[in-house]
C-alpha cells in the first residue's frame, strides 16, 4: 500500500485543523483531496511530506511508519502551488537535486534528469534559470523534481492552479497518464471540482478538518454523502429545495408548490422528517409544456450564459428559485414568462434536512 | 507618478545637487587637503590653487615624521594593519555566530525568542562608555587587555546586532517552501542552511557584513580604553597628529583618506552588488 | 452603438524605459470607446497590457502616446484624484487604521454626505457583498476574500464616471464568485454605472461583460460581445484564447476537387465539404491559397458520427459532461458530450466536423476567413465599430 494515513490530527494553539483524518491510496493510484480553501488540504500534504509535524495519528509511507522521520527520509516527492524552485539554481539543476541527496552518479543522475524532462517537454530549457522560465514551464520544471526520484508517494499541491487556462486545460488531459506512467500512490489537492473528477480515481472531500466522503467521481457526484457535499460539485450548483415527505400508500410523496412529486420507492425511512429535494441542472427541462413525470408550473425570469450553456432561473409559484442549466443553442428560443420545469424523480437525490446527510433509498 | 511639472524637477535637482554638496565636500577638502604642506593649509585666505605635495603620504608610510622639533616616529601603518585585522575578524566572528542565530530567529518561534532579539539589540543602543571602565577592570583581570582576541571580542557588541537584524529580515524573506522543497527531495537540514538559506540570502550578508565592517572600522572609545599604542586602529592612531609641536594637518588629512578609504572602495564595489539584488523569479511571478 | 460615449482611447501607447535595455512597450496604439453604462473586460493573459491600460484610466501611469477622454473631457494630463474614477485594486488597499466600514466609507465622508446616508449606503453594499459581519474590523485580522470584497465595496459605494475594478474576485472561491458576479452585474445595471474590469478569467469576463476586449503583447485584438468572439473571431489567437476547452485547430492543405473542397490531415485523411454545405461566400474566402487552419470548438465537434475515425486517449466525465480527446489522424482533437460516453480509452469512435462549426484561419498571421457559412469580416481588429 502506497500510502497509509491513519487518524491524523493537526491542531494550532487550541485550534484544531485536521480532526483525525484516515486515507490509504495504493500504488498508482490518484487520490484527490478537494475543498473549499482553508479547510486544510494544503496543511494535509504538509503533513505526509513531513514539513509540519502531526499532533495525533500515524503517516506509513510504502508500509514504513514515517511519522516521526524528517522530511528528507520520508521518500516522497512534492510539488508545490507556486513551483518553489531554487532561484539560484538553474531548471538542470532544480530537478537534479531531487536525486543528488542519494547518489552521486554523475551520469546516472543525468540520465534521470534527462529522461524526466524529455517527459514533460522541458528538455530544451533545462539550462535556464528560474526567473527565465514561463509560468507553465517553472509548474513543469516543478513537477519534474518531484517526479525524478520515482518516489512511492507523489504530493501535489494543486500545480494547475497557477498556470493559464490553456495550459491548464491541457496538463489537465496529459496528468492521468503521466500519473500512470510512474505509479507513485499519489494525493492531489485542487479548489477545482472538475480538476477533482478528471484526475481523481478517487476523491477525498475535506470539509471542517474532516473527510467529508471518500468515493469514486460518479459516487460523489450520483450519490453525494451531505448537502454540503453536493454543493460542491456542479456548476450552476445543484438546486436544493426543502420539502417535507408525506407517506402516501404505497410510497412517499413531497410538493413543489402544489406540484405532487412521487418519490421512487425506498425512500420510506424519509416520511415524516423534514427533508431536502436535491434536484440537479442539467436534470430540469424547461419548456412550455410539461415533458416528463413530473413538471412544476413557474416563472422564466432569467437566462444567463455560462461558458457553452444556458443557466435559467425560474420562479415556482411559492416564490422558490430553480436553475436549469440547457444547451448554448435554447438560449435564443428561450423567453420570460410562464413555462414549465420538468425532471424525472429518479434523478432527485433526498437529504435529511437536520442533520444534511443524504438518505439512501432502500430497496 | 509621472505628474512632476518642469519646475518642480528643477526644484528637486537643485536640492539633490545641495544635499550632496553638503555631504561631499568635507571629503573633498580633505582630500584637498592631503596634498598640501601645513604651511599652505594653514594660510589665510584658503585657496584652491596650490602645488600639490606627496610628503604628507610617504611621512605616513615610510613611518617618520619630520617637524620643527624634530623627526618623530609614526605608527600609522601599523594602525591601519590593526583597523584591518580587528574589523575583519571582529566581522568574521559576527557572521559566524549571527548567521545561524538569524537563520533561528528567523524560522523557529520559541518562547522569549522575540525577547532575546530584542535584548540583543539593544546593544547596539547602550553608550559604550557605560560599559567601558568596568570592562577595562575585568580584562585587565584576565589578562584580555591590550589583546586582539579582546578587543574582537568587545567588537561584537557593534557586530553581532547589525548582523542579526539585517540578515533575519532575509532570511525571513526567503520562501520556506522553498527551503521545504530541498528537505523533501532528501537533503539534511545543514545542507538545506548551506546551499539553500544561506545563499539566497546572500546579498543580505554580504551587506550586513559590509555594515558591521564600517561601523567596527570607525571604533574609537573601546579601541582608546582597552588598546595600548600596538594595538590601536586607525581611529585612535590619528590622536598622534596632535603634536607638541602643533597639529599636523596635512598628515591628518592624508591619514583621514588613506583611513576612509578601504571602506569608500568596499561600499562602492558592494553597492552594484547589492542594488542587483536576488531575483525571485523561481517563485510564481 | 446608441449609449453615447463615455471612455474614448485614443492611439495611446505606454513604453517603460529600462536601463541598458530597450524598453518594454506594454500597450500599442490601444483605440476603444466605452458606452456609458457599458460593462467592459479587459481580457489577456499575464503580460498582456490589460493591467497597464487599466492603471493609465485610472492615473497611475502616464500615457506615453495618444489621449483618454472621459465624459467629454481629457484626463491623460490630470492626477488620479481630479479624474472622478474608482478604482478597486488588485491587492485590496484598504486603509489600515480604519475599520472595514470606515474604509467603504472615506470618499463618501469626503464629498460631505449626511451620516445617515452614508450609513446606509455603506450597509446596503455591505449586504450585497456579504461583509457585514466584518464591518466593525481592521484589515488586517480579515481574510483576503474579506479584503477583497471590502475594497470592492469602497470603490462601488462612490459616484463616480467610471468604475475600474482589477481582477475583483481573484481570491474568492467559485461558489462566492458565482453569486457575487450576479449581484454586482444587477447593481452596475440597475444604476447605468460604466465599468471596465481587468481578467484572465474568461468565465467571469464572459458573465459580466457586455463587451470583452481581448490583449495580447499590447496590442487590442478583438473588442466584441462574448457570443461575437466566440463564433467569429477575428484571429487564431482570440479563437484559442476564448472557449474552455479550447478550440481544436489543425492546419490542412487545401485540394479542390470540382465542387468539393478538401482540407486534408497532416496524416491521410481529408474533410471533404461540398461547395453546398460550405457556401460559396466561404470557398471564395479560401481562394487560391494552399494551406489553412481548421478550426472546431469541441462541443460541436461530433463523437459516434462523422467521416473520421478517432482513437480514444482519454475520456474524462465532469458530472453534466464528459471531455473526450481522440487521436485523429495524428492529431489530438478534444470534443465534449453530454452525459456520459460509452466508448472508453482505446476503442475507436467516429468524429465529424460539420460544416456550420467550421472557422477557417489564414496560416500566415492567423487572419480569420471564415466562420461556420459565412466569410470573416475584413481585418478591423479594434472593432470600435461593434
Amino acid at each position: 500500500m502506497g500510502l497509509s494515513i491513519h487518524d491524523l490530527k493537526k491542531a494550532f494553539g487550541g485550534h484544531t485543523v485536521l480532526d483525525g483524518l484516515s486515507l490509504e491510496v495504493g500504488d498508482g493510484e490518484t487520490v484527490v483531496v478537494f475543498g473549499p480553501s482553508g479547510t486544510g488540504k494544503t496543511l494535509l500534504l504538509r503533513l505526509v511530506a513531513g514539513a509540519h509535524e502531526a499532533s495525533g495519528g500515524r503517516i506509513l509511507v510504502d508500509g514504513r511508519d514515517v511519522t516521526n522521520e524528517n522530511p528528507e527520509h520520508r521518500g516522497v516527492g512534492m510539488a508545490f502551488q507556486n513551483f518553489a524552485l531554487f532561484p539560484h539554481m538553474s531548471a538542470y539543476d532544480n530537478i537534479a537535486s531531487g536525486l543528488s541527496a542519494r547518489t552521486k552518479d554523475k551520469a546516472a543522475i543525468d540520465a534521470r534528469v534527462q529522461a524526466t524532462a524529455r517527459l514533460l517537454k522541458i528538455d530544451h530549457v533545462l539550462g535556464h534559470q528560474p526567473r527565465e522560465l514561463s509560468n507553465g514551464q517553472k509548474q513543469r520544471t516543478a513537477l519534474a523534481r518531484a517526479l525524478v526520484g520515482e518516489p512511492k508517494v507523489l504530493l501535489l499541491d494543486d500545480p494547475l492552479r497557477n498556470v493559464d487556462a490553456k495550459l491548464r486545460y491541457e496538463m489537465r488531459l496529459e496528468l492521468p497518464n503521466l500519473l500512470k506512467r510512474f505509479g507513485s500512490a499519489s494525493l492531489y489537492v485542487t479548489q477545482d471540482y472538475r480538476e477533482a473528477m478528471a484526475l481523481g480515481d478517487r476523491i477525498a472531500v475535506l470539509l471542517d478538518g474532516r473527510i467529508a466522503q471518500l468515493a469514486t467521481p460518479a459516487e460523489i457526484y450520483e450519490a453525494p454523502a451531505t448537502i454540503a457535499v453536493a454543493r460542491l460539485f456542479g456548476d450552476p450548483t445543484i438546486n436544493l429545495l426543502d420539502v417535507e415527505p408525506h407517506l402516501n400508500g404505497a410510497g412517499l410523496t413531497v410538493s413543489i408548490a402544489n406540484t405532487r412529486v412521487s418519490l421512487p420507492g425506498g425512500y420510506a425511512a424519509a416520511a415524516g422528517r423534514p427533508a431536502v429535494l436535491g434536484l440537479r441542472p442539467e436534470d430540469v427541462v424547461v419548456d412550455d409544456r410539461p415533458q416528463g413525470a413530473v413538471a412544476v408550473p413557474v416563472e422564466v425570469v432569467a437566462v444567463t450564459p455560462l461558458n457553452e450553456r444556458a443557466v435559467v432561473l425560474m420562479r415556482t409559484d411559492d416564490g422558490r428559485e430553480l436553475f436549469a442549466a440547457e444547451p448554448g443553442e435554447a438560449i435564443s428560443g428561450r423567453r420570460h414568462g410562464p413555462a414549465f420545469a420538468s425532471f424525472d424523480p429518479a434523478r432527485a437525490l433526498v437529504f435529511d434536512r437536520a442533520d444534511g446527510r443524504r438518505i439512501a433509498p432502500t430497496h | 507618478m509621472d505628474h512632476t511639472s518642469p519646475a518642480e524637477k528643477i526644484l528637486r535637482g537643485a536640492l539633490l545637487t545641495l544635499v550632496v554638496l553638503f555631504f561631499i565636500f568635507p571629503i573633498f577638502w580633505i582630500f584637498l587637503m592631503s596634498f598640501q604642506t601645513n604651511e599652505t593649509i594653514l594660510r589665510i585666505p584658503p585657496s584652491l590653487a596650490f602645488e600639490p605635495t606627496l610628503s604628507n603620504y610617504t611621512a605616513l608610510i615610510s613611518g617618520r615624521l619630520e617637524t620643527q622639533s624634530g623627526t618623530l616616529d609614526i605608527q600609522f601603518m601599523r594602525n591601519l594593519m590593526n583597523s584591518v585585522v580587528l574589523s575583519a575578524s571582529a566581522v568574521a566572528l559576527a557572521l559566524v555566530l549571527g548567521v545561524p542565530a538569524a537563520y533561528a530567529f528567523a524560522r523557529f518561534k520559541f518562547r522569549l525568542g522575540e525577547n532575546i532579539a530584542f535584548t540583543l539589540l539593544s546593544f547596539r543602543f547602550a553608550p559604550p562608555l557605560l560599559v567601558l571602565l568596568p570592562l577595562s577592570l575585568y580584562f585587565q583581570e584576565i589578562g584580555l587587555a591590550d589583546t586582539y582576541f579582546g578587543l574582537v571580542w568587545v567588537y561584537q557588541l557593534i557586530a553581532l546586532p547589525m548582523i542579526l537584524w539585517i540578515v533575519r529580515g532575509y532570511f525571513e524573506d526567503v520562501s520556506p517552501d522553498i527551503e521545504s522543497a530541498y528537505r523533501i527531495a532528501g537533503h539534511s537540514w545543514w545542507r538545506t542552511f548551506t546551499r539553500i538559506a544561506v545563499p539566497l540570502a546572500g546579498p543580505g550578508i554580504a551587506a550586513a557584513g559590509l555594515l558591521a565592517f564600517i561601523f567596527c572600522w570607525n571604533n574609537f572609545v573601546f579601541a582608546l580604553i582597552l588598546a595600548s599604542a600596538a594595538k590601536q586602529p586607525v581611529t585612535v592612531g590619528s590622536l598622534a597628529f596632535v603634536t607638541a609641536s602643533g597639529i599636523q594637518y596635512g598628515q591628518i588629512a592624508a591619514a583621514i583618506v588613506l583611513s576612509i578609504t578601504p571602506t569608500l572602495l568596499l561600499a562602492l564595489y558592494a553597492q552594484r552588488w547589492l542594488v542587483e539584488g536576488l531575483s525571485l523569479g523561481a517563485v510564481k511571478g | 452603438m446608441d449609449a453615447p460615449v463615455a471612455l474614448a482611447i485614443a492611439g495611446v501607447d505606454k513604453l517603460y524605459a529600462r536601463r541598458g535595455k530597450p524598453p518594454v512597450h506594454a500597450v500599442k496604439g490601444l483605440d476603444m470607446a466605452v458606452g456609458r453604462g457599458e460593462i467592459v473586460a479587459l481580457l489577456g493573459s499575464s503580460g498582456c497590457g490589460k493591467t497597464s491600460t487599466l492603471r493609465m484610466i485610472a492615473g497611475f501611469e502616464a500615457v506615453s502616446k495618444g489621449t483618454i477622454t472621459l465624459a467629454g473631457r481629457r484626463i491623460d494630463p490630470l492626477r488620479p484624484a481630479a479624474r472622478n474614477v474608482a478604482m478597486a485594486f488588485e491587492g485590496y488597499s484598504l486603509y489600515p487604521p480604519l475599520t472595514v466600514a470606515e474604509n467603504i466609507a472615506f470618499a463618501l465622508k469626503a464629498a460631505r454626505l449626511p451620516r445617515a446616508e452614508v450609513e446606509a449606503k455603506v450597509a446596503a453594499m455591505a449586504k450585497l457583498l456579504e461583509i457585514e459581519p466584518i464591518l466593525g474590523r481592521y484589515p488586517s485580522s480579515i481574510s483576503g476574500g474579506q479584503q477583497q470584497r471590502a475594497s470592492l465595496a469602497r470603490a462601488l459605494v462612490r459616484k463616480a464616471d467610471l468604475y475600474l475594478l482589477d481582477e475583483p474576485m481573484g481570491q474568492l472561491e467559485p461558489q462566492l464568485r458565482a453569486v457575487l458576479r450576479a449581484r454586482i452585474k444587477s447593481l452596475l445595471i440597475e444604476n447605468g454605472m460604466t465599468a471596465i474590469f481587468v481578467t484572465h478569467d474568461q468565465t467571469e469576463a464572459n458573465a459580466l461583460a457586455d463587451r470583452i476586449a481581448v490583449m495580447e503583447g499590447g496590442a487590442l485584438q478583438q473588442f466584441a460581445s462574448p457570443a461575437e468572439l466566440k463564433e467569429r473571431p477575428t484571429n487564431l489567437f482570440v479563437a484559442t484564447f476564448i472557449g474552455e476547452p479550447p478550440m481544436n485547430v489543425v492546419e490542412t492543405r487545401v485540394v479542390r476537387d470540382g465542387g468539393t473542397l478538401r482540407f486534408a490531415l497532416p496524416e491521410g485523411p481529408a474533410l471533404a465539404y461540398s461547395e453546398a454545405e460550405l457556401g460559396a461566400a466561404v470557398s471564395d474566402a479560401v481562394g487560391r491559397r494552399e494551406r489553412v487552419v481548421v478550426g472546431i470548438r469541441p462541443h460541436r465537434l461530433t463523437i459516434g458520427a462523422g467521416p473520421l475515425a478517432g482513437r480514444i486517449l482519454s475520456s474524462q466525465w465532469l458530472g453534466d459532461e464528459t471531455h473526450v480527446a481522440a487521436e485523429v489522424a495524428g492529431r489530438m482533437l478534444v470534443g465534449v458530450v453530454g452525459g456520459r460516453l460509452a466508448a472508453r480509452p482505446g476503442e475507436t469512435v467516429s468524429v465529424g466536423l460539420p460544416a456550420a462549426s467550421l472557422h477557417l484561419f489564414d496560416p500566415d498571421g492567423g487572419a480569420a476567413l471564415a466562420h461556420g457559412g459565412r466569410a470573416a469580416a475584413g481585418p478591423s481588429r479594434n472593432g470600435i465599430a461593434a
